[in-house]
């Protein structure tokens, strides 16, 4: 009993020490009553979803979780990377930390990019879209859209990644920024029916352009309730191409150091 | 060729207020096997990294085959780290595949390249197999392999035989040295047996700089020609004082209830040993000079006490 009381303690010790594993388990749930339970309420009845069709609506938001989570993971794979020791043989090529870096997230770009591409193409058989642009431009539009959201993400993720020690302090910061970025993106719900306090956080939150762009391509029969394709691609190129290089200028410190 | 695969001098490096390297001067000659040794910490891993990343030092010159430091320079270097660097993910051919297209190898270069390695390295048939259905000595010697890939001019090699068997540590060396040919070998390790046998030079570092250098036979040669290993728990330092000033006596060490004496004649010391300590002496090893001898010369023991 007593032994199984030392390696208790011993657990409750690392867990307190670890900060980011005592926060995300609490932040995570509190942001869902927060933000998800506030948008439900303001946004999930029939006359504010722009066909009455709720599992229609979803699948831009599901695409752009799917990319949220593919980019999440695929530069998670630094840590294995950095493990496997892989990493230290990387250092000692006649490469720039750069081009590794640039491998890297063209990995990851591919990966989410096919991924959530999947999940749209795997919903269309049970989902009615409207394809109001037709249905080779609005695949055309969709994948513009997911390879820009892609881009961005790669480049958010790959920042963080060669920047924090540890694969769950990471994980915490990606779940601290995107969840929320997420709930007011209008994945979940439509953004016009939420308070006005609301609706500015869903405006300066790249990912409600992406799924406006997706929404329009795939789902939206007209664009009178929505941003437009204009604004969110441009919206979503500068911050793709910004966030890119500076994922791709965050050069980590890829030393094989010994004592 | 340059004379001198590396030439450092006087080279300084710090990590966080402590200098791993200070004042670290060596040459080591082109086309040899050298070797680092020194206890843990004491900066043999540091050079090598300092080498394997071609970073310029702090202060001080170093030189590698000839050049400054640079990363056009790593395609003429090799390491094989202490830890294994394959991604057990992969299969054996596919990473040493990634590992030479990272390192400028033609693509159809390694197609025949690649082949010949695992062969050598006694892993022909392993090539389709994942890295982590290999055994311990399996990886090292991929490890191995995969340094070789580039035809490195200068090889380093940091404690690459750490947790593998005799057998495994022999074929390892059989088949570096034999495929290695005009290789300058930088070897960083803790085991003397294993530099005393495949070392043609070797250094001895302690506190982050060189405390000797020489061939193993040099430094075996300014020993005494018999090292004397006696159990002797209650030694004092009188006695030990007094032993450290018989005729022919060398170093005197104690590690423990352990003496370690060098001296010219064993057959004189060991009567005279027991008769200064009837009945104290619990037993007596006698041996001939050994690098470890001489890395004891030169290298203080953390925990023992030198009574001279």
């Amino acid at each position: 009993m007593s032994a199984a009381l030392v390696i208790a303690r011993r657990d409750l010790l690392a867990v307190v020490r670890s900060r980011s594993q005592l926060y995300s388990s609490m932040l995570t749930p509190i942001l869902f009553l927060v933000f998800l339970g506030n948008g439900v309420s303001h946004g999930l009845e029939p006359a504010n979803l722009p066909d009455g069709n709720f599992t229609a609506y979803l699948v831009a938001g599901a695409v752009v979780m799917t990319s949220v989570f593919s980019s999440t993971f695929s530069s998670a794979s630094y840590y294995r990377d950095r493990d496997s020791g892989v990493l230290r043989l990387l250092a000692s090529a006649p490469v720039h930390p750069r081009v590794l870096l640039l491998g890297k997230s063209l990995a990851a770009l591919a990966i989410g990019v096919v991924q959530a591409m999947a999940v749209l193409l795997l919903a269309a058989p049970f989902v009615d879209f409207e394809w109001q642009y037709g249905l080779v431009a609005g695949l055309f539009v969709s994948l513009a859209a997911i390879v820009l959201v892609n881009l961005m993400l790669t480049g958010l993720a790959q920042a963080l990644a060669s920047r924090i020690q540890t694969m769950q302090g990471f994980h915490l910061l990606m779940n601290l920024a995107l969840f929320p970025l997420l709930f007011f993106s209008g994945a979940f719900f439509p953004i016009d029916g939420l308070p006005a306090w609301l609706r500015v956080l869903a405006f300066v939150n790249p990912l409600t352009y992406a799924v406006d762009a997706l929404e329009l391509a795939v789902y939206a029969s007209g664009d009178a309730t929505f941003i437009g394709l204009g604004v969110d691609f441009a919206v979503l190129a500068v911050l793709a191409a910004g966030t890119y290089l500076v994922g791709l200028a965050r050069t980590p410190k890829l030393t094989y150091s010994g004592a | 060729m340059a004379q001198y695969a590396v030439r450092a001098s006087n080279i300084t490096r710090g990590y966080g207020g402590r200098k791993a390297l200070d004042g670290f001067s060596l040459d080591v000659p082109a086309a040899c096997v050298f070797g680092l040794l020194g206890p843990n910490g004491s900066g043999k891993s540091t050079f090598i990294a300092m080498l394997a990343a071609t970073e310029p030092p702090e202060t001080g010159s170093l030189e590698i085959l000839g050049g400054s430091p640079s990363r056009a320079l790593r395609c003429r270097l090799a390491t094989v780290f202490q830890e294994n660097t394959a991604d057990p993910l992969m299969r054996a051919g596919e990473y040493l595949r990634f590992a030479g297209r990272v390192f400028g190898v033609p693509s159809s270069e390694l197609s025949t390249r690649i082949p010949e390695l695992l062969e050598r390295f006694g892993l022909g048939d392993r090539a389709a197999d994942p890295v982590s259905s290999l055994s311990g000595g399996m990886r090292r010697r991929l490890e191995a392999a995969r340094a070789l890939l580039h035809r490195p001019e200068l090889l380093l090699l940091d404690e690459p035989t750490t947790g593998i068997d005799a057998e495994e540590r022999a074929i390892l060396w059989e088949t570096l040295r034999s495929s290695a040919d005009a290789v300058t070998i930088l070897l960083a390790t803790n085991d003397l047996s294993e530099a005393d046998a495949v070392c043609d030079s070797v250094a001895f570092i302690q506190g982050g700089r060189v405390v000797a250098s020489g061939s193993p036979a040099q430094l075996k040669a300014g020993l005494r020609r018999e090292s004397v290993r006696i159990a002797w728990p209650t030694a004092s330092e009188g006695e030990l004082a007094e032993v450290a000033g018989w005729p022919g006596t060398g170093e005197v060490a104690r590690d423990g209830d352990i003496v370690v004496v060098t001296t010219d004649e064993a057959s004189t010391f060991v009567p005279r040993l027991f008769a200064l300590a009837p009945g104290a002496v619990r037993s007596v090893t006698i041996a001939t000079a050994s690098l470890e001898d001489a890395y004891f010369q030169h290298v203080q023991r953390r925990t023992g006490e030198a009574s001279r």
